[in-house]
């Protein structure tokens, strides 16, 4: 467990080279944890030793063979339960799904079978990404590490967990509207939402297809900046994924600080006003006063319609996904034993009995937005407020070159304690929502490394294809 | 706006849904959609009427591919590794149940 505590991706790298260990006693240990202690965290859905332990000696060959090794071989990795692995399970935390066994490697994970990561396992989520707590999942509840009384987040909250718990060295999440960064800003790690189109969403099980974004939950700024490298870049299997990015990416972890010091930082007004807990608005404050120290220059921005983007997205997701969801009709991908009947039928008692509460409720609020009627009312209108909240970034990053942000408005909620209260659970995610419906990257970086209390982060937001900027100044940061 | 969604509302949406919901769920349904609508009232202030709406999160046009092995293929689709994961199959083709019983 010692050895487990002090792995980061590039430690990890340092012990397996200079063969303080192996990679096969690193996934060892990493499963021995997992089975002491994740019966009270519930950060996996499934675990898939076999294969782990086989890909960890095939790196132990490589390694006393002298081969050149990519960055992350050997790398005991969480993903997240909606992103395909093939042969293991894929639920994405839906009882719809309970029996579905992928039957190819998205994208991001083909990239990294090349690298030679391990996978331990799937990690668990909010019911196919759907909420910020993982009390969604038709499964179970993932416990914060840091006080298990309290959500780890959501929806990625079982891969923030795991590399919380020192299950994982590190995680793969994905972010529709904060499910990277708000369960990374609660469990004290890194989460990163890259920008739209930087990397593969094949092969991860859809939500709202205009707004998901793979990314990395790491324990440090650099880690996620190796884990981005690795999945980043076109997939011609995602028309979305943008194909001229060239290296862009290459020297993402070596940012200079002669760079960094050139950045301006903007306050975004409205994302400083009241109604967030004083702990964390201490905690941003602290953030930025250690920054000023790097000297970076700060700035005011406004955002004029952030007051919007809540119910814009709550409008366009369920939208999205009421479309996303209709494939899973309970003949092609899993059938729920004992409910047979004629075809329309199997529909709907399929589908009754798959989904749980938060996907009823999306799928008949986006059946609504879209039906004769309402569309213009609703999803019309939003899309419209849509192109209002992206204009308002592109007008302040005319002045700075990154906005600095808290994640949520408080840290850790207890477990149940909004579980009943959909727009109160919606409401964690008013300060990672806005930028996402523009396509902008963001990430969530801990104030503290090691704090007292439950961990805030904060967050930092660029301008598109700009990762650099924002992970060069969290790099910087945590050096501080 | 409206923002209400009644009895007979929620059963049309759910048919065109082709989702069973059982009369526990209308009834939470009804009330927390009523909530969800009506915040969503906040949107109605804002004049939009010389906007664009913004249709996704891409500003690609016309991508395209092969549809190759190289690129997932047939292995990969309803034919190959697709069709060995359908619940019901026969002959590589998906089962379902009758149209009729």
């Amino acid at each position: 467990m010692d050895l487990l505590r002090n792995l980061t991706i590039t430690s990890f790298r340092d012990g397996l080279l200079e063969k303080r260990f192996s990679a096969l006693e690193v996934a060892q240990a990493s499963f021995r944890h997992i089975r002491e202690h994740d019966g009270e965290i519930g950060a996996f859905l499934s675990t898939a030793e076999e294969s782990a332990l086989r890909e960890a000696e095939v790196v132990d060959l490589a390694v006393a063979g002298g081969e050149n090794l990519p960055p992350l071989a050997g790398v005991p990795l969480a993903i997240k339960d909606n992103i395909l692995i093939e042969g293991l399970p894929a639920t994405a935390a839906s009882k719809m799904l309970e029996s579905y066994i992928a039957a190819y490697d998205a994208g991001v994970i083909r990239k990294l079978k090349a690298e030679r990561a391990v996978f331990l396992g799937k990690a668990n989520l909010d019911e196919f990404a759907m909420g910020s707590s993982t009390e969604n999942s038709a499964f179970k509840t993932t416990r914060n590490p840091h006080d298990t009384t309290r959500v780890a987040g959501g929806s990625s909250g079982g891969s923030a967990a795991a590399v919380a718990a020192h299950f994982a060295v590190a995680a793969l999440g994905s972010d529709t509207g904060g499910s990277i960064r708000l369960p990374a800003s609660f469990c004290g790690v890194v989460g990163l939402s890259p920008t739209y189109g930087a990397v593969s969403r094949s092969g991860v099980i859809a939500m709202a297809s205009s707004l998901d974004q793979v990314g990395p939950i790491t324990k440090t700024v650099e880690d996620a900046a190796v884990l981005f490298r690795a999945i980043a870049g076109h997939d011609p299997l995602d028309a979305t994924s943008r194909p001229d990015l060239g290296d862009l990416y290459r020297t993402i972890d070596q940012p200079k600080l002669e760079d960094v010091r050139q950045l301006t930082v903007g306050l975004p007004e409205e994302y400083f006003e009241s109604g967030t807990d004083p702990a964390v608005t201490k905690a941003v404050e602290r953030a930025i006063e250690k920054l000023k120290g790097l000297g970076l220059r700060f700035k005011k921005v406004s955002l004029p319609h952030t007051k919007y983007a809540l119910a814009a997205y709550y409008i366009i997701v369920p939208a999205e996904v009421s479309s996303n969801l209709a494939r899973f009709d309970g003949i092609r991908y899993a059938r729920l034993a004992g409910r047979s009947g004629a075809l329309a039928e199997t529909y709907f008692r399929q589908k009754g009995a798959g989904f749980g509460a938060e996907s009823k409720r999306r799928i008949i609020l986006g059946t609504f937005v879209l039906s004769s009627g309402y569309y213009d009312a609703y999803y019309d209108k939003a899309q419209r407020v849509r192109t209002l909240i992206k204009h308002d970034f592109d007008e302040a990053f005319r002045g700075v070159d990154v906005m600095l942000t808290p994640v949520a408005p408080s840290p850790a909620f207890k477990i149940g304690e909004r579980a009943n209260d959909p727009l109160a659970m919606y409401l964690a995610d008013i300060f990672t929502i806005p930028l996402k419906l523009g396509g902008f990257p963001a990430v969530s970086i801990p104030v503290d490394r090691e704090s007292e209390g439950l961990p805030i982060g904060f967050q930092l937001i660029g301008r598109k294809w700009r990762e650099a900027d924002i992970l060069g100044i969290g790099q910087f940061y945590e050096r501080i | 706006m409206s923002s209400a969604i009644g009895k007979r509302e929620l059963e049309h949406l759910a048919k065109l849904a082709r989702i069973e919901l059982d009369p526990g769920e209308e009834e939470r349904l009804i009330k927390d959609l009523a909530a969800i609508l009506g915040y969503f009232s906040e949107l109605q202030s804002l004049d939009t009427a010389n906007v664009e709406p913004m249709p996704g999160g891409t500003d690609l046009r016309n991508i395209f591919r092969a549809d190759g092995g190289e690129n997932g293929g047939a292995e990969n689709t309803n034919r190959g590794a697709g069709a060995d994961a359908f619940p019901e199959s026969q002959d590589g083709y998906l089962k379902t149940p009758p149209v009729f019983e």
